[in-house]
C-alpha cells in the first residue's frame, strides 16, 4: 500500500472486544491530517472504538494503521501521544493533578520545558477556555462542561499536530459550544487537523470538511462538507 | 453444563477441601486431574483466566521455590559444598504447594460460569441475607473495574506525550505518583455515584424484596451434589487409611 | 393544594465551597406536568435535582436552608428508599448507574426492591426494553454496551420502577439522533400517562416536550423567555 505522508491510513482493519463479535469490520480509509473529519453514526456503531484504534489505545485484530507513513504498531503510546492529542469520552479519565492549573502544567514540567514558557502558555489556555476562576479547584469536582474544557486545555499545552476528540461537545451549553467551535477553527487555521466523534449535527455543519458515517462497524457513507 | 450455582459452590468446596486436607503428591495430582476434567465439562475459560493471573502465578512459583529450599529432610538432591540446597522433602513440599493452589484456582473458575446475580440468588436462597450477598457481588464486580481504571490511567498519561520507557527512573516515580490521584479519587467518586443510583432504585426500601431470578434445583443438581459429597468422603477415607 | 414537587426558598452550599450554588429557589410542579430547566453548565441544575430526590442532604452533606416537599411531605422526614418509591432519577453518566451482570437483572433490581411480583417484573422488563428499543440486548452484560446504549438501559431501569415523578439529568446528551427522537416520544407518552417530570436540557429541540421552561440563573429559577438562548443549542 502507498504510505501517504499526509494522512492516517487504515488498511483492512478488524477489531472485536470479544472473540467472534466484530466491532470494526474491515475498514479501509485514509484520513487527511489537514482536514476536520467528523465520525457520526448511531450508538454502538464503533465510533469510539475506531478512534481508539487510530490512537493506538487498542490494537487491531488484523490490518494495519499508519500515522503519516509510520506503522503505529511499532510506536509506543507516548510517541503517538506526542503527535496526536486525544480527548476521552469521559474526560475525568485523563486528570492527574490536584488543581486545574497544575493539570495543564505538569506534563510540560515533567518534560523539563522552560518555566516562563509554561507559565505563559498555561495562563493563555486558562483564559481561552474560561477556566481562570476555577484554576485552584480540584479537577474531578468540576462540572461536566468544565471538565471537558480543562481536558482540551491540558491536551493543547502539548501542541499536538493532530487531535482526536471523542464527543467534545458533550455536556457543553451553547455559549461554551460556540467558544469550542471558535477554538477548534482557530487551531485548524494553524494547521492542526482533527477527527471528531460526535452526535452534534449543528457542530458538524459548522466545522467539518469530511463526514464519515458508521453503521455496525463499517463506514457506510463518506462525503465532503462544503462550509 | 447448566447446573445451579449452588451445585457449583458445593463442587468448589469439595475440591478445595480435598486440596487443603490431602498432603500426598500423588493424591493431589489425582484431585488436580479431576478438577481439570470438571472445569472442561463446565467449559470454563481456564487458559484465559490463567493468562490473566500470570503475574500471581510467578509469585506462587517463587514461594514454592523458597519453600522447597527451606524444607529439609529426606535425601539431598542439590548441595553446594556443605550447604544443602534442595532435598526430596523440600521438592515434595514445593510441588504440593503448587498443585494445591492450582486446584483452588481452577475450581474457582467453575463458579465464574454463573453470573453474579445467580450466585447472589443462590446464597440468598441458602438464607444468607441479601444485603451481604449483594455487597459482596458488587465488591467482586468492582475489582476488575479498579484494575481497568489503573490501566486506563497508565494509557491516558502516556497519551499526554509521556514516553515512560525513556524517562529516567527518578522522574518515573514522579510520573507514577500522578497516577495515584485519578485512581484513588475516581474510585471514591464512582463508589459514591454507585451508591446514589443503588439507593435511588429503592435498595432496602422494605424489609423484604422479591426476586425476578429464582433458582430451582433439578434432579441433576441433587445428583451432582450427592455424588460430589460421596466422592469427596471416599477420597478422604482412602487417603486417611 | 398539594404538589408532587414543591421547593420553597431553597439555599444550598456544597461542603467546602464559599458561595451558595442555589440561592433561593422556588418551584411548584403540578401533577402531570413536564418542566424543563435550562442554564449554563455548572450553574447548579444537577444540584437542584439532587435536592428534589433527597440525595442532598441524605448522601451529600453541605449547608441547606429552605424546604423540599414530595406530595406535601418534607424530604427530611423521609428515608431515601421511601423517596425512591415516589421519585425516579436518571443520571448524566450511565457508567456509574449500572451494576448488574445482565440487562435483565439491571432492570429487575428496582422493582425487586419495591416488592413487585415476579410475573409483573417480567412484564415490565419486556415493556421498558421495547420502549427504549433494546429488546435484543436483554441478556447482554451492560458493561459491553456503548455509552449511549448504557444510558438507554439506565432509563429503562428507572422506568421499570413506575414512579409518579421522574427526574432526567441531561439524559439525551449521549444518545444518537434516532434514539433522541425515540426517547422524546417516550417522555411525551409518560407525560400522557400523568407522570410528573422535571428534566434538565441543553438542546432546544428537546425542550418542545416540556410544558414549561425555567432558567436557573445566579442560583434562582426564573421564567425562561423564548428567544433568549442562554445555555441552549439550536440544532
Amino acid at each position: 500500500m502507498v504510505k501517504l505522508l499526509d494522512s492516517i491510513g487504515l488498511k483492512s482493519v478488524n477489531f472485536g472486544y470479544i472473540k467472534g463479535k466484530k466491532i470494526i469490520k474491515n475498514i479501509d480509509i485514509d484520513i487527511n491530517i489537514k482536514d476536520i473529519t467528523c465520525i457520526i453514526g448511531p450508538n454502538g456503531s464503533g465510533k469510539t472504538t475506531l478512534g481508539k484504534l487510530m490512537m493506538g489505545i487498542l490494537r487491531p485484530d488484523s490490518g494495519e494503521i499508519y500515522l503519516v507513513g509510520e506503522d503505529i504498531a511499532e510506536m509506543s503510546l507516548g510517541q503517538i501521544g506526542r503527535k496526536i492529542g486525544y480527548l476521552f469520552q469521559n474526560p475525568e479519565k485523563q486528570f492527574f493533578s490536584n488543581t486545574v492549573e497544575d493539570e495543564i502544567k505538569f506534563i510540560p514540567e515533567i518534560k523539563g520545558l522552560d518555566k516562563k514558557y509554561i507559565e505563559e502558555k498555561t495562563a493563555l489556555l486558562l483564559d481561552l477556555f474560561q477556566l481562570n476562576h476555577i484554576k485552584n479547584s480540584f479537577p474531578l469536582k468540576l462540572s461536566q462542561g468544565e471538565k471537558q474544557r480543562l481536558a482540551l486545555a491540558a491536551i493543547l499545552v502539548n501542541e499536538p499536530g493532530y487531535l482526536i476528540l471523542d464527543e467534545p461537545t458533550k455536556g457543553l451549553d451553547v455559549e461554551r459550544r460556540k467558544v469550542l467551535v471558535q477554538v477548534l477553527k482557530k487551531l485548524h487555521g494553524e494547521g492542526i487537523g482533527m477527527t471528531v466523534i460526535t452526535h452534534d449535527y449543528a457542530f458538524i455543519d459548522q466545522i467539518s470538511d469530511r463526514i464519515l458515517k458508521m453503521h455496525e462497524g463499517e463506514i457506510v457513507e463518506d462525503k465532503r462538507n462544503e462550509r | 453444563m447448566n447446573v445451579d450455582p449452588r451445585t457449583k459452590l458445593v463442587i468448589v468446596l469439595c475440591l478445595s477441601t480435598l486440596a487443603i486436607f490431602i498432603k500426598d503428591v500423588l493424591f493431589l495430582n489425582g484431585v488436580l486431574l479431576i478438577t481439570i476434567i470438571i472445569s472442561l465439562i463446565f467449559k470454563t475459560n481456564m487458559l484465559q483466566i490463567l493468562r490473566k493471573i500470570k503475574r500471581l502465578l510467578y509469585v506462587l512459583l517463587a514461594i514454592a521455590v523458597i519453600q522447597s529450599v527451606f524444607s529439609a529432610g529426606g535425601r539431598t538432591l542439590i548441595e553446594v559444598g556443605e550447604l544443602v540446597i534442595l532435598t526430596t522433602v523440600g521438592l515434595q513440599k514445593g510441588l504440593e504447594f503448587v498443585i494445591r493452589i492450582m486446584i483452588i484456582i481452577l475450581s474457582a473458575t467453575i463458579i465464574t460460569t454463573s453470573n453474579s446475580r445467580e450466585i447472589v440468588q443462590g446464597l440468598v436462597q441458602w438464607k444468607l441475607p441479601y444485603e451481604i450477598a449483594f455487597m459482596v457481588s458488587i465488591g467482586i464486580r468492582f475489582l476488575p473495574i479498579l484494575i481497568e481504571e489503573i490501566k486506563d490511567s497508565v494509557i491516558a498519561i502516556q497519551l499526554r506525550g509521556i514516553e515512560i520507557e525513556k524517562i529516567p527512573l527518578r522522574e518515573r516515580f514522579r510520573v507514577y505518583s500522578y497516577l495515584f490521584t485519578p485512581v484513588f479519587v475516581s474510585t471514591i467518586i464512582r463508589a459514591q455515584k454507585l451508591s446514589m443510583s443503588i439507593e435511588m432504585r429503592g435498595f432496602r426500601a422494605y424489609e423484604t424484596r422479591t426476586s425476578y431470578t429464582v433458582l430451582e434445583m433439578s434432579y441433576t443438581d441433587y445428583l451432582v451434589i450427592f455424588s460430589s459429597l460421596l466422592c469427596t468422603s471416599a477420597l478422604m477415607y482412602l487417603y486417611v487409611s | 393544594m398539594i404538589y408532587p414537587i414543591e421547593v420553597n426558598d431553597l439555599y444550598y452550599k456544597y461542603e467546602g465551597n464559599l458561595r451558595e450554588i442555589l440561592n433561593g429557589v422556588n418551584l411548584k410542579v403540578v401533577e402531570g406536568e413536564a418542566v424543563a430547566i435550562v442554564g449554563l453548565s455548572g450553574c447548579g441544575k444537577s444540584t437542584l435535582l439532587y435536592n428534589i430526590c433527597g440525595i442532598i442532604p441524605h448522601i451529600y452533606k453541605g449547608e441547606a436552608r429552605g424546604q423540599v416537599k414530595i406530595w406535601g411531605k418534607n424530604i427530611l422526614d423521609m428515608k431515601l428508599p421511601e423517596i425512591a418509591t415516589k421519585v425516579g432519577i436518571v443520571f448524566q453518566d450511565p457508567d456509574t448507574q449500572l451494576f448488574s451482570p445482565t440487562v435483565e437483572n439491571e432492570i429487575a433490581f428496582g422493582p425487586e426492591n419495591l416488592c413487585v411480583a415476579r410475573e409483573e417484573i417480567g412484564l415490565r422488563i419486556e415493556r421498558v426494553l421495547k420502549i427504549v428499543n433494546m429488546e435484543k440486548y436483554r441478556l447482554e452484560n451492560p458493561n459491553s454496551l456503548s455509552g449511549g446504549q448504557k444510558q438507554l438501559i439506565a432509563i429503562a431501569s428507572v422506568l421499570a420502577m413506575e414512579t409518579e415523578i421522574l427526574l432526567f439529568d441531561e439524559i439525551l446528551s449521549q444518545i444518537d439522533h434516532e434514539g433522541k427522537i425515540k426517547i422524546r416520544e417516550v417522555i411525551k407518552e409518560l407525560k400522557g400517562e400523568g407522570k410528573t417530570i422535571v428534566l434538565i436540557e441543553h438542546d432546544l429541540d428537546n425542550l418542545q416536550i416540556a410544558d414549561r421552561v425555567l432558567q436557573l440563573k445566579d442560583g434562582k429559577l426564573e421564567e425562561f423567555k423564548d428567544g433568549e438562548t442562554v445555555g441552549l443549542n439550536r440544532a
